[in-house]
């Protein structure tokens, strides 16, 4: 006994000699017998707290200290390895490869793709050496190759040098920038505009800006691929209506209202996200009976005008105009400088509060760097014209309205878009379901009675009455007819999809993009071309 | 292509008896401008008159050239070189633009010396009392603004701390955004909730733009090829990718940065952030994991977030972090199921452009021989700035660019243009543009755009003249097949980093032989490089805490406090001879790391940065900012041994 005191004596020492060394170093510390005072006092009344505050510090360390990156290995599905074990999984691990080889039909898909070589135009030449008839590029109102805005460009080129070398909030944010936020916003007739340097990854932006998770968003089901992103990103709460239904929008908004009333739940952000013409189908939205909507339920409404801002209204403002609803109406208006203005980029229009609020968060536009000055100044050129010139706009209905009548009476093309629509979605007509592979089951009586009946699951993206088509052959049928069109001297092109990436199968379509800078007796020439082509692809289908 | 036939002949300057003019090429194009305004061209075109227009290489310059409107103060270096040329130097660009510097010592090269270990930065923390006192002052702003309102948490930051300090952000400017850049002065009267534009303009020395190799320029052989390209294709492709917005221009660029990284194929997007955020949902998906570092940029964060993969993150360049981690993610599969991954990414950037800071290629490599995942280098900062050949990191690394799987870059920087690139194998590149948002639904690239890079990469490249026989030329080669990667000229010859064949250029460009033989690029990369490491170093001689590698030609100096930042900003702003710089604070930064950034360039000369580092010393003494240990030099030994501090091999 006394032996193992002994033995431990040197020990005690050591201990006893760094606390004496502890206490005088804390008590050279600044403060510190205010500390020591406060312990002795709150131990002598209560010592139970002196352990509570212990533990309460030692928990704030351990707070402070974990990583924010921390390894997962606390949960409870963790399986802990020893090295080896773990050098043997890594080992025996084989990873996919990164990129999945091309099937042959993706392959054919690949080489299909025409290269264009020179400028593009109503009559662009193609790399096989043919110039054909242009029904394809996004070129409504013919300023692709304008000379003006070439010339300017080159002013501006001179004057600004091509890029810009920055992000808009760290001097990048040139006067041409301003001045084409401001041509907008004057076209428009809104307060302001923001520029983003990419059309599609406007609206992918604008959403999530806004729109933040709790918050309600109410959408098309036919939406396009970059509002689809943009809901996603947003991870916001998302009820779906009809498309192009408003009065599924109506029920649908009722639903959450007396939803909301009966759970009590609080007032949240409500958007109706939708577009103007739609990028799926060339359908238009009725905009005046959206607005009575969106005042009723009181939501903010987005709407994408990526086909319709430069191709309908009077001089291209776009639906606004052409309903002659006030564009301040619309609260957050999103457009493509890349479409209608035929230069590069998007535009979000709105009010100061709406536009400023993405100037620090649209997250597209803080990370990137803004256009270049020269693309920007073909787009304020682009306005001007636009506002001098009328006349392009009624030709570009002209021609649009000469191509519809050759292609509405063909009895193997379904057009579901509006008249007035510079983008024509072509679709096969089969003669029946019939036809269709057997796979896909006829559509059951019953189902089609019930249309009227019960409104589809606002939660689901997907319709209740999904429409049916074999998207493999009708894609394969339209390919046929894109090539016999080329062959006969007319570009036309089928609507590019990520099919499988979409929240819904669409149909296959042919989309025609109708160009001003035809004129009539071409586009005529060219829809006759199509329609020939479509009769001998799909009449031969038939037989 | 073709050449010009020896178009600006230098010895037309010679000549001349130079001693009387201390001028250059840039001088007589500016005198000419200056005539040709006098005469009273004022909105017509500026066609000058040929008596004058000495030099052809000076084109028609633009409005802000050396003589501008109003010149204050011409002595102060910003619009003439303080250091008056020679008559036997010829510069052919606007000193405003890209300035003059004839010293050959003041070039260095961005090379990484083989076999030695990547030294991780050393963050050096400041003393105690700037980092207590920095918190206090983020806490008496937050305290006031509750105090000004505790209803609305939401834009509290914005409203009442950011809008403190908004005159230093989203300043207007115009111009070439080149060596200077001219800011349109504003004022606000309502505490930076609006701002009213005075009217006036200021010239200032522009350390604030990615211009890494000083391409933005209005004048030169790039903008001429531009103008070129305008004059012919207009402005717009007017589609997607794989409908019908697919040029002829497009598949020769795409095959010139191909050849530029060394990789197998390469595809270009229109946007440098749409790069990222719409090909990364193309090559993972749910069941993959990303490994990614802490301070990727956001474009990285978005496509990540689109693609539905899981994610994990890893302490900045933190190689042995990186690796437990691996190790664990790789030993427990996707979680609760415990499948196995079906693929690791790990996506890193080449420079990070808050930090200054480059990636561990050669440990990152290492770690993927045995661990087996995917790597995905984003070079937006790096491409063209780093290397001997600016070729990025993989070039500063001296490792096979074929090493790593992709290769991401943007064109926004170094080459003076827009948009960005993948390069990878052309399995993985035909794969993308299949299957990413990218082909199927954003627009293609501008041609103007397309024109820039490719000059710009052609000069840094050089250009290997070869002669065009009918069947060689890069249109013949579209017409033979359709498919979309065309490989331009299979010259094994120039391998990786070679020149450039002249058929990879479009036969209507021209470039002078100063560029095809590649001593503008040799020369724009050995002067980004001097410049970067002078920078670094003198700053840290002058007792600064820096972060980033000395090779980098972004500098952030930390500043610590959000007060200070503005102080710093606008007391460079309103110098005799005003400085432009980016300052960034939270949420780019952690909370107590507000810091000034500086972006150096090509175009910049020592005296620039000598400018800049007595304003920094000014400036950093007033407010208390050198609290880095170590020794220092006073200001002008430093400038003095300049060429002796940038060659050193170690900078204590």
């Amino acid at each position: 006994m006394s032996a193992t005191t002994s033995s431990l004596e040197p020990l005690f020492t050591i201990l006893s000699y760094s606390y004496a060394t502890l206490e005088t170093n804390f008590y050279k510390l600044p403060g510190s017998s205010v500390v020591a005072r406060y312990v002795k006092s709150s131990h002598q009344n209560d010592p139970g707290r002196t352990l509570l505050e212990v533990f309460l510090i030692i928990f704030a360390i351990r707070t402070l200290l974990q990583s924010r990156t921390r390894a997962d290995n606390s949960g409870k599905h963790f399986i802990s390895f020893d090295e080896k074990e773990i050098d043997e999984l890594v080992d025996e691990w084989t990873p996919e490869p990164l990129a999945a080889e091309l099937s042959p039909k993706e392959q054919a898909e690949l080489a299909s793709i025409p290269v264009i070589v020179g400028p593009t135009g109503p009559k662009p030449k193609l790399s096989n050496g043919k110039t054909v008839l242009n029904l394809a590029s996004y070129n409504f109102t013919g300023l692709a190759g304008n000379e003006d805005i070439k010339q300017s460009g080159v002013e501006t080129l001179r004057k600004y040098g091509l890029g810009s070398c920055g992000p808009p909030g760290f001097y990048g944010n040139q006067d041409v920038h301003i001045q084409l936020e401001k041509d907008i916003a004057d076209f428009l007739g809104t307060e302001s505009a923001i520029l983003y340097s990419q059309a599609f990854s406007t609206i992918s932006s604008v959403i999530p800006a806004f729109c933040k998770r709790g918050d309600l968003i109410v959408a098309d089901r036919g939406v396009n691929f970059s509002i689809q992103k943009g809901l996603q990103i947003s991870r916001c709460t998302v009820r779906w209506y009809d498309h192009n239904d408003l009065n599924s929008l109506e029920q649908v908004l009722e639903a959450i209202e007396k939803e909301r009333q009966k759970k009590r739940s609080p007032l949240t952000r409500r958007f109706i996200v939708t577009e103007g013409i739609f990028d799926h189908d060339g359908a238009m939205s009725d905009l005046p009976k959206l607005i009575e909507l969106k005042l009723k339920f009181k939501y903010r409404l987005i709407l994408d005008e990526s086909i319709s801002f430069g191709s309908v209204g009077r001089t291209g403002r776009g639906l606004t105009e052409l309903y002659n609803v006030p564009a301040d109406q619309v609260d957050m208006l999103v457009g493509s400088v890349a479409n209608g203005l035929a230069s590069a980029g998007g535009f979000c229009a709105g009010t100061n509060i709406v536009v400023n609020h993405q100037r620090i968060n649209g997250t597209s536009f803080v990370f990137s760097a803004a256009m270049p000055a020269l693309l920007t100044v073909a787009a304020s050129e682009g306005i001007s014209i636009l506002r001098n010139t009328p006349s392009i706009l009624s030709t570009l209905q002209e021609n649009i309205r000469a191509v519809r009548v050759i292609l509405d009476r063909v009895d193997c093309i379904s057009i579901p878009s509006h008249p007035a629509s510079a983008t024509i979605h072509l679709h096969v007509k089969l003669p029946s379901p019939m036809h269709l592979s057997p796979r896909v089951p006829p559509p059951s009586p019953s189902l089609s009675s019930s249309s009227s009946g019960k409104p589809s699951n606002p939660l689901s993206p997907t319709p209740r009455e999904a429409p049916q088509f074999d998207a493999e052959l009708e894609e394969k049928l339209l390919q046929d007819v894109v090539e016999e069109a080329l062959a006969q001297g007319v570009l036309i092109t089928r609507a590019k999809r990520l099919r499988g990436q979409e929240l819904n199968d669409i149909r296959p379509s042919i989309r025609l993009a109708i160009s001003a800078a035809l004129n009539k007796k071409d586009c005529e020439k060219a829809a006759n071309v199509v329609k020939a082509a479509f009769v001998k692809i799909v009449g031969r289908q038939r037989r | 292509m073709a050449i010009n036939p020896a178009s600006p002949t230098p010895s037309m300057f010679r000549k001349k008896p130079s001693s009387a003019m201390s001028t250059a090429a840039s001088y007589l194009s500016a005198v000419s401008k200056a005539d040709a305004r006098a005469r009273g061209l004022n909105g017509g075109s500026t066609t000058s008159t040929p008596a004058l227009s000495l030099s052809s290489s000076v084109t028609s310059s633009s409005e802000d050239t050396v003589l501008h409107e109003d010149i204050g103060d011409s002595a102060d270096g910003l619009y003439y070189p303080s250091v008056p040329p020679t008559s036997e130097q010829v510069f052919t660009t606007v000193h405003t633009e890209f300035g003059h510097c004839a010293n050959e010592s003041y070039r260095y090269t961005s090379r990484h010396t083989p076999g030695e270990p990547v030294k991780g930065v050393v963050e050096q923390d400041p003393p105690y009392y700037i980092l207590i006192t920095t918190y206090v002052s983020y806490l008496l702003v937050i305290c006031i603004g509750h105090l000004r309102d505790f209803i609305d948490f939401d834009s509290f930051y914005t409203r009442r701390l950011k809008s403190r300090i908004d005159d230093c952000f989203s300043h207007p400017v115009t111009g070439v955004p080149g060596r200077t850049i001219l800011l349109l002065d504003r004022y606000s009267t309502d505490h930076n909730v609006t701002f009213q534009p005075t009217g006036t303009r200021t010239r200032g020395l522009n350390i604030s733009s990615y211009n890494y190799l000083g391409f933005a320029q209005g004048d030169g052989p790039c903008a001429d090829a531009v103008e070129e390209s305008v004059a012919r294709y207009g402005v717009s492709a007017c589609s997607t990718r794989r409908e019908v917005g697919t040029l002829d221009l497009h598949l020769q660029a795409e095959a010139l940065v191909a050849r530029f990284m060394g990789m197998e194929s390469a595809l270009i997007s229109s946007m440098g952030f749409a790069t990222n955020s719409t090909i990364i949902p193309a090559l993972v998906s749910k069941g993959c994991l990303v490994i990614s570092d802490e301070f990727n940029h956001a474009s990285i964060r978005y496509g990540v977030r689109l693609s539905g993969a899981n994610v994990r993150m890893f302490k900045h360049n933190n190689m042995q972090a990186l690796e437990s981690l691996l190790r664990e993610v790789i030993s427990q599969g996707q979680p609760k199921t415990h499948r196995p991954w079906k693929k690791i990414l790990i996506i890193v950037e080449g420079l990070y452009s808050m930090e200054g800071t480059l990636v561990n290629l050669p440990a990152l490599l290492e770690l993927k021989k045995k661990y087996k995942f995917y790597l995905f280098v984003d070079e937006a900062h790096s491409v063209g700035a780093m290397g001997p050949h600016g070729r990025g990191v993989a070039d500063y690394f001296d490792v096979n660019p074929r090493s790593i799987d992709i290769l991401m870059g943007t064109f926004t920087k170094s080459f003076g243009a827009a948009g960005g690139y993948i390069a990878g194998n052309k399995a993985l590149i035909e794969r993308l543009r299949i299957s990413s948002h990218y082909s199927a639904y954003t627009e293609a690239m501008a041609p103007p755009v397309l024109t820039q890079v490719m000059a710009s990469m052609a000069s840094i490249m050089g250009v290997t003249i070869i002669p065009e026989t009918k069947n060689s030329s890069s249109l013949s080669l579209l017409h033979s097949s359709n498919a979309i990667p065309v490989p331009v000229t299979n010259l094994e010859a120039t391998a990786y980093p070679g020149t450039a064949p002249s058929t990879a250029l479009p036969n209507w460009v021209s470039l002078p032989p100063s560029l095809c033989d590649g001593s503008d690029g040799r020369m724009r990369l050995r002067r980004l490089a001097f410049n970067s490491r002078y920078l670094n170093r003198a700053l840290r001689k002058l007792g600064f805490i820096t972060y980033g590698h000395d090779d980098s030609p972004v500098v952030p100096l930390l500043v610590f406090h959000p007060g200070k930042m503005a102080v710093f900003s606008r007391m460079m702003r309103t110098r005799a001879i005003p400085i432009v710089i980016v300052v960034v604070a939270y949420p780019a930064t952690p909370l107590v790391t507000s810091r000034v950034r500086f972006c150096l360039s090509a175009s910049h000369t020592k005296e620039d940065i000598d400018l800049v580092l007595k304003a920094c010393d000014e400036i950093g003494e007033l407010l208390d900012l050198k609290q880095a240990v170590g020794e220092r030099w006073p200001l002008e030994e430093i400038t003095k041994r300049a060429v002796e501090l940038v060659s050193m091999k170690e900078c204590p």
